[in-house]
């Protein structure tokens, strides 16, 4: 029971310290300006005008999310290890499974705020849109899978931030640990189109033959393009609660695993 | 492990032909070799050495934040890194940073529920530890805008949230001025009249004389001297002389 309190405290005192962190806020502006400027980018185009909107708001909300996991959790992180943080908080009775779980949630719960936030500036937006061109709005365009997206927008975000703790764990600077979280989420976003072009093509350049090698690195690495839904809600196409639900546990397990891997690799670091 | 589980009786710190190494073949630096210290219950120890000697090394050895090469190391009878016993212990590191954007009461509380105390105790705690380090005023702001002086003052009370029976305490003084000097130097006391345990290390020998049962003296990683301040002390030469002429004997003895 005291392990689940210790996780609480730890992941209440890290989401205070991010949330009343002067970079959270400064990201978030640039993002709800970001939609806002959906109002402008959105008339640029002459046609599927719902769709651009939709898209670029769910888009905001991506990069804005990447931008506070690459950026402010990693300084979180960081910054408890350059600055001997880390010793106030081991010198308790706290494990490192527990501390770095109380992190990793901690910033999760700022990455859901923020989402919330861009979330609902984006809706703004984009209802206004759709309220102006009432024309270009997919005709099976539902709220409901909007929020869904939205939902397996946070989850890929969480799974970055998980790979970025694994990487912290292990990475002798944070500035090191920053580049590979980085090259993971690259390779995350793109694995499945890699994996698709030589399992199905056989003309796959250097990697013809190497399917069994693409085949593993697909499991070894999240795949991010699974939780992209852009394109579903800005369509209104069918997005079941089967497949909604599953993708949530693959995100919630992918987590799970990478901050129990995070944790046997912290604890043979040396807090010197 | 030469350690056993403790009767009340046995050392509160006990410290067992400890080694430590950073790096590896021809660049290995030897940062403690052999150490091996004792200290008993209601004691104030102070662990004294030139900069770079081993004293950090060796408390954070002491905490479980380094892992030993060989040796053993064990407090209130329960050895490192095997068995808890976090919750008996206050630390205080040489440059104690916090959440910036947490206020003092909440840094506290954090580390008090940690600690596993309840709410009602930590409400009860902080005001009067605020009080006792001159940061009641303070109580609410954020740290990040605190002095030197004020973190080092938050740190001791952070170390004391938990009504601790061991304190570790790495260069409590360090960087001080000398009026927040004098009330750590007034903490350290009456902790030591309320019977605790007190382990602290530094290289300012006024500080070291003014409170010390018994010291150890640390050059190199290699323990030079364990005991009473005033058997040190017995030739009657001053603790500066007395210090710097063994720490170059055993410079003297390392070259050869």
């Amino acid at each position: 029971m005291q392990a689940l309190r210790n996780i609480w405290f730890l992941a209440l005192a890290t989401c205070t310290e991010g949330v009343r962190h002067r970079a959270l806020w400064a990201i978030v502006c640039l993002a709800v300006l970001l939609t806002m400027a959906n109002l402008g980018v959105t008339t640029l185009y002459s046609w599927d005008l719902g769709k651009v909107s939709v898209e670029f708001g769910l888009s905001a909300v991506a990069f804005t999310g990447l931008l506070l996991v690459f950026f402010l959790g990693m300084k979180i992180l960081a910054d408890d290890l350059e600055r001997s943080r880390i010793f106030m908080l081991l010198s308790r009775p706290v494990s490192i499974w527990q501390y770095l779980t109380g992190k990793f949630l901690g910033l999760a719960m700022i990455l859901l705020l923020a989402t919330i936030i861009l979330g609902i500036s984006a809706a703004l937006s984009m209802q206004y849109v759709l309220w102006q061109y009432p024309v270009y709005v997919p005709p099976d365009f539902s709220w409901l899978t909007y929020l869904m997206a939205l939902v397996c927008q946070y989850m890929s975000l969480v799974v970055v931030l998980a790979v970025s703790v694994l990487c912290f764990s292990f990475a002798s600077q944070p500035f090191v640990a920053l580049l590979l979280a980085v090259s993971s989420y690259l390779v995350g976003q793109n694995m499945e189109l890699l994996r698709r072009v030589v399992v199905e093509n056989p003309y796959a350049g250097a990697l013809t033959g190497q399917k069994n090698l693409v085949i593993a690195l697909s499991w070894l690495f999240p795949n991010l393009s699974l939780f992209d839904k852009k394109y579903v809600a800005a369509y209104g196409m069918a997005f079941s609660s089967q497949e909604f639900l599953l993708l949530c546990l693959y995100g919630v397990s992918y987590s799970v695993l990478l901050i129990f891997l995070a944790t046997l690799l912290f604890k043979r670091k040396e807090l010197a | 492990m030469n350690i056993t589980h403790a009767k009340s009786t046995s050392p509160i710190i006990e410290i067992s032909r400890l080694t430590k190494g950073f790096g590896t073949g021809r660049r290995k630096n030897q940062a403690v070799d052999n150490l091996s210290i004792t200290i008993a219950r209601g004691e104030v120890f102070g662990f004294l050495g030139p900069n770079g000697a081993g004293k950090s090394t060796t408390i954070k050895l002491l905490l479980g934040f380094l892992k030993p090469d060989s040796g053993s190391l064990g407090i209130l009878g329960k050895i490192v890194g095997q068995d808890e016993f976090r919750q008996r212990i206050g630390y205080l590191s040489e440059f104690p940073f916090f959440y910036d954007h947490l206020t003092a009461r909440e840094t506290l509380r954090l580390s008090g529920r940690l600690s596993g105390m309840s709410k009602q105790a930590i409400n009860q705690r902080i005001p009067m530890l605020l009080e006792r380090m001159n940061l009641l005023n303070a109580a609410d702001r954020r740290v990040g805008g605190f002095s030197k002086g004020m973190k080092q003052r938050l740190g001791m009370a952070n170390a004391l949230v938990h009504d601790p029976e061991v304190l570790i305490f790495d260069e409590p003084m360090s960087g001080l001025d000398p009026v927040g000097r004098h009330q750590i130097k007034k903490l350290i006391i009456e902790l030591k009249q309320d019977g605790k345990t007190i382990f602290f290390s530094s290289h300012i020998l006024s500080d070291i004389e003014a409170l010390c049962d018994r010291i150890g003296i640390i050059n190199k990683g290699v323990l030079l001297y364990s005991g009473g301040l005033e058997e040190f002390l017995a030739a009657g030469v001053g603790l500066e002389e007395r210090f710097v002429s063994l720490i170059e004997e055993g410079n003297r003895a390392s070259v050869a």
